[in-house]
């Protein structure tokens, strides 16, 4: 059954959608990542244009992290002082990368430089991701034991604007986490992704915080920041398709059901490779396309009208 | 199909109550819809454009008419939308990375035009006469903004007629149109689900023996109907309120989901 999308302004089947977003869905219930990553490159694989694909894919995270978000919220799992902080880094992220995502689209250049983001982040995350993870299994075959211990100070500690965040139980400055903020922000706009396979990573690495309110907070932020990314990218470029970003989110929600039962049978180490491999395929599926000589060499867009 | 054929036959009753004395042909044309509504299900449609020729010279006496023997007519459909300027960009290998370098900006180009003849259009008239009625994807006049070389005007020109080929928005169907005891002729043109909106004009052209003779011009309306309407002249004309409308929808649609999903798996 084909459907109509009123902004991507393309006829496509929406089972297509469907499986697609069900698929991601069920990897980011097995995985507990959210998945954007995916979802943006295989809209663009199937047609969809890519800044289309990116302002959908930020309305469609903002859908998919609030009900996780209120979950964590009621169980006490969100650090709001901190998650203010990097939703102030993430909202000024998000106008400067909703800007250059403007300018770029009118210099015909956001395609590549959505590629060239997709090829350069999932390509880092993924190979450091495999490379940490076959290093623990084979430590765990070895049987080394993880040396355990008081974390040392580091360059972090010495920053300044230094501030008491009670649920976390941390002093830290708060220019650390405006900049994560501000990064995931950036990324948010310009990639259509939530952005929590960078920010869990430095919550967890560079600010040390507290696990149990690592997960709900970055969601927070999330919901807010991409809630961020959709208004700005509808007000600049107007690519926000509010249907397709309700047919991902059907599918993205049953998916992440049976993959989050399907989780819970498999080991972490074993998990952690798979996805690690599959960021790895999208990378290398974007990078080839970068660098194969297109059949086509010219494109046709319309004139933007300005607003 | 029944209803169509009444629409024929009430169109000659129309065409045949006029005399026109300055001209040896008459024709009526007529499009099966006048307007095309994209809604949430729409996948491209087809246009039927169907109409009667009569051949006959009236009399100045207004005895009856004369039928000419011995010569073929032939029929030229041309259909295509409002214009607007377009961006043609070529990708160059920049290091190891193919990237948009080079762009020309066409100016009023149609974003849709599709033409469906009798026979080959060089069997119908002079290049010439093509050229003049930019009947044919070679006879379209496309004109660049910038300053381009002859070479590069060829080069940036087909590039963009392959594109919009490619996407179904430009096509050139030759021979297709047959006519129906020489009186009656049908043509059916594709219009692809990525179709422009806005205004379009079907031009009906009759020649014979290499002279136009007659042509008929309908309009055409393209536009989005219903839900889909009403979302794309939100999101254009009222862009903050829209996105503020896409975040509520997200919120609510994700709390919902949440919701029905924690009830259902216990």
């Amino acid at each position: 059954m084909q459907i109509y999308l009123p902004i991507a302004e393309m006829s496509i089947n929406i089972f297509l959608l469907l499986a697609m977003s069900g698929g991601v869905g069920f990897l980011s219930g097995m995985f507990g990542v959210g998945g954007g990553f995916l979802m943006t490159p295989l809209l663009i694989f199937v047609g969809i244009p890519p800044a289309v694909a990116v302002a959908t894919g930020a309305n469609q995270i903002t859908a998919a992290s609030v009900s996780g978000a209120i979950a964590h919220g009621r169980r006490g799992g969100i650090d709001y002082k901190m998650g203010l902080v990097l939703i102030i880094g993430g909202t000024i992220g998000s106008y400067f990368g909703a800007m250059i995502f403007t300018v770029l689209k009118a210099t015909g250049q956001v395609d590549l430089m959505i590629s060239l983001a997709y090829v350069v982040f999932l390509g880092s995350i993924g190979g450091m991701m495999f490379v940490e993870t076959v290093g623990s299994i084979l430590r765990n075959r070895r049987g080394d034991a993880t040396k355990a211990g008081r974390r040392r100070r580091t360059w972090i500690d010495a920053l300044p604007f230094k501030m008491r965040f009670r649920t976390s139980k941390m002093y830290v400055s708060a220019i650390m986490p405006l900049a994560i903020g501000g990064l995931v922000g950036i990324l948010s706009a310009i990639m259509g992704v939530g952005g929590g396979f960078i920010m869990v990573p430095a919550m967890i690495y560079l600010l040390h915080m507290p696990i149990k309110v690592v997960i709900g907070t970055s969601l927070f932020q999330i919901t807010f920041v991409t809630a961020s990314v959709t208004f700005l990218h509808s007000v600049n470029t107007q690519t926000v398709d509010v249907v397709l970003a309700l047919i991902l989110l059907i599918g993205a929600v049953i998916g992440a059901q049976a993959g989050a039962r399907v989780g819970l049978r498999l080991k972490g180490e074993q998990l952690r490779i798979l996805l690690a491999m599959m960021v790895l395929v999208v990378c290398a599926k974007m990078a080839v396309d970068l660098v194969v000589e297109p059949a086509e060499h010219y494109s046709v867009t319309p004139v933007e009208v300005i607003h | 199909m029944t209803g169509l054929i009444r629409y024929l036959f009430l169109g000659c009753l129309w065409g045949c109550s006029f005399i026109q004395v300055a001209q040896a042909e008459r024709m009526v044309t007529d499009l099966s819809s006048h307007i095309i509504e994209i809604t949430s299900e729409f996948s491209g449609t087809e246009l039927l454009i169907f109409g009667a020729i009569e051949r006959g010279i009236p009399q100045g006496d207004g005895g009856h008419a004369v039928a000419i023997e011995g010569l073929d007519y032939d029929i030229i459909v041309v259909v295509q939308s409002a214009r607007h300027d377009m961006i043609v960009r070529r990708k160059e290998q920049i290091g190891p990375i193919w990237a948009n370098r080079d762009f020309r900006t066409l100016r009023n180009v149609q974003g849709y035009y599709a033409i469906t003849t009798t026979r080959p259009l060089d069997l119908i008239l002079s290049e010439e006469k093509l050229n003049r009625l930019e009947a044919g994807l070679e006879q379209l006049e496309i004109e660049f903004i910038e300053s381009t070389t002859p070479a590069e005007k060829k080069a940036f020109r087909a590039g963009f007629i392959r594109n919009m080929k490619a996407k179904k928005l430009y096509y050139q169907q030759e021979g297709t149109i047959s006519i129906l005891d020489g009186i009656l002729f049908r043509a059916i043109l594709e219009f692809p689900a990525n179709m422009p909106v806005g205004d379009y004009q079907v031009d009906v052209h009759l020649i014979r023996d290499g002279e136009l003779l007659l042509s008929e011009r309908s309009p055409l309306e393209v536009g989005k109907a219903g839900l889909e309407r009403l979302i794309f002249k939100f999101a254009h004309e009222y862009p903050p309120l829209y996105g503020i409308m896409a975040i509520l929808v997200a919120l609510f649609a994700g709390w919902l989901g949440g919701f029905l999903s924690k009830k259902l798996s216990g």
